[in-house]
């Protein structure tokens, strides 16, 4: 545990110093895996798939915001889209676009989560996302996974249809967009996961601001169970055909992996290095201002061990 | 002489002006109708441009009944109740965002208080020492 401390310590006091870089890396990373997922999952763009072409994407997104990096796969997508029918792309514009309208206009630091979530779910463990966004959400961080499921079943819906799609005639245009809509419309295990995502973050968030020991993991396994048994559950009532061992096992995994970055991630403070510059009348000041650490002291027990000498 | 306590709060000010200061400073230059004026303004646009998105969505997927019938129904109890829809979404759009906002204008607000106390202070403590 002790080394795990001094790790975790040190991956700080390396964050701190090397801020400027390390973010643009990590947005960089980001950037190229998520391209590359999208490449690998609906490659009917062939020109897209060139490396050239999403390293420099990539690059350009490491020193622009967080959220140009999902405008820029939302383009990806659709001109893959379109690569496969104009319809097809429609669909997706028009339901980026109202998401956009109606929902992450008000809260742009949400939007990541559209692109993170699906992403999880190509991966299979969509839980570590929920279950993330439960720990440091708000309630109507509900409504963004909504939105990721969303998306990500519309990608899977014309991906695994994809051949039924091209193989209606390019006159049928309408009997095209409807099949699209009606597959959506009508996909209960979408609706399912809908329902228990949202309420698995609602309780990892509730939960989570208990004021008990432990509230965090006592969250995180709550959510676990709860997540698998509405997923079961779902699959009785709906016959939605969710098999079990992927979900027992993606959750467990993502539980791991929560409770791992609960402990690197969530715990640390990591607050930025500021580099500020002013003036008075008689200075010029260029203070690099670097966070303390505050680690709380840890509190003394004193043992007695008696023993009788006889 | 370098005064270390001015320093700290010139420090704390400056990285407040350069990170979420910066937000706060545009919302607190609106006086607070003005700011929800202009936004609940802007969700009504944006409300329309969803709703003329959702309408071409539901127009082009009944596009062939919508054919059929065209000639039988009442179009203008058909236009009375896209107009009832148009105005039942733009008033709960309004409503959502105008929530949003006034919250939002708040918070800037409350956080730009901090920030302004940390300004009187860097200037009272200017004075103290130009008396000295």
């Amino acid at each position: 545990m002790t080394t795990l401390l001094e790790l975790r310590e040190n991956l700080r006091n390396f964050y701190s110093k090397y801020e400027i870089y390390i973010t643009p890396f990590l947005k960089f990373l980001l950037a190229v895996i998520c391209l590359y997922a999208i490449n690998l999952n609906l490659g009917y763009m062939s020109r897209l798939g060139n490396p050239v072409i999403v390293l420099v994407v990539a690059l350009m997104c490491s020193f622009l915001p967080f959220n140009l990096i999902v405008i820029v796969s939302a383009m990806f997508v659709l001109a893959h889209l379109y690569a496969l029918s104009l319809e097809s792309a429609v669909v997706a514009l028009a339901l980026f676009l109202l998401l956009f309208l109606l929902y992450f206009r008000f809260v742009p630091k949400d939007t990541l989560v559209v692109l993170l979530l699906p992403l999880a779910f190509a991966c299979r463990i969509p839980y570590l996302v929920v279950f993330a966004i439960g720990l440091v959400g708000t309630p109507v961080s509900v409504i963004s996974v909504a939105c990721g499921v969303i998306v990500y079943y519309l990608i899977d819906f014309i991906r695994t249809n994809a051949s039924a799609i091209s193989s209606l005639e390019a006159d049928n245009a309408i009997g095209k967009f409807r099949f699209i809509i009606d597959g959506m419309l009508g996909n209960k295990p979408m609706l399912v996961m809908i329902v228990a995502f949202g309420i698995t973050v609602l309780i990892v968030y509730l939960l989570r601001r208990l004021s008990v020991d432990y509230a965090w993991t006592i969250a995180l396994v709550a959510g676990s169970v709860t997540n698998i048994v509405l997923l079961l559950v779902g699959d009785l009532m709906f016959d939605t055909k969710v098999s079990i061992a992927p979900v027992l096992f993606g959750t467990v995994i993502s539980f791991l992996l929560c409770k791992v970055f609960q402990f690197f991630v969530f715990n640390v403070d990591y607050t930025r290095t500021e580099y500020v510059q002013f003036e008075d009348d008689e200075y010029y000041y260029y203070v690099k201002a670097v966070p303390k650490n505050s680690v709380p002291k840890q509190k003394k027990t004193v043992k007695k061990i008696t023993s009788v000498i006889e | 002489m370098l005064n270390e306590e001015r320093i700290k709060l010139m420090t704390k000010t400056a990285a407040y002006e350069e990170n979420e200061g910066k937000k706060n400073m545009a919302i607190g230059s609106y006086f607070r109708s003005d700011y929800l004026e202009l936004h609940v303004i802007q969700s009504l646009l944006y409300g329309t441009l969803a709703f003329l998105v959702v309408g071409a969505m539901v127009l082009y997927y009944r596009f062939e009944t919508f054919l059929q019938d065209i000639y039988k129904m009442d179009l203008l109890q058909f236009g009375k109740d896209i107009l009832r829809y148009y105005i039942i979404f733009l008033v709960v759009n309004a409503v959502i965002s105008y929530i949003v906002y006034s919250v939002r204008y708040s918070r800037a607000k409350r956080s730009l208080k901090r920030y302004y106390n940390n300004l009187k202070k860097l200037s009272a403590l200017y004075e103290r020492e130009g008396k000295r």
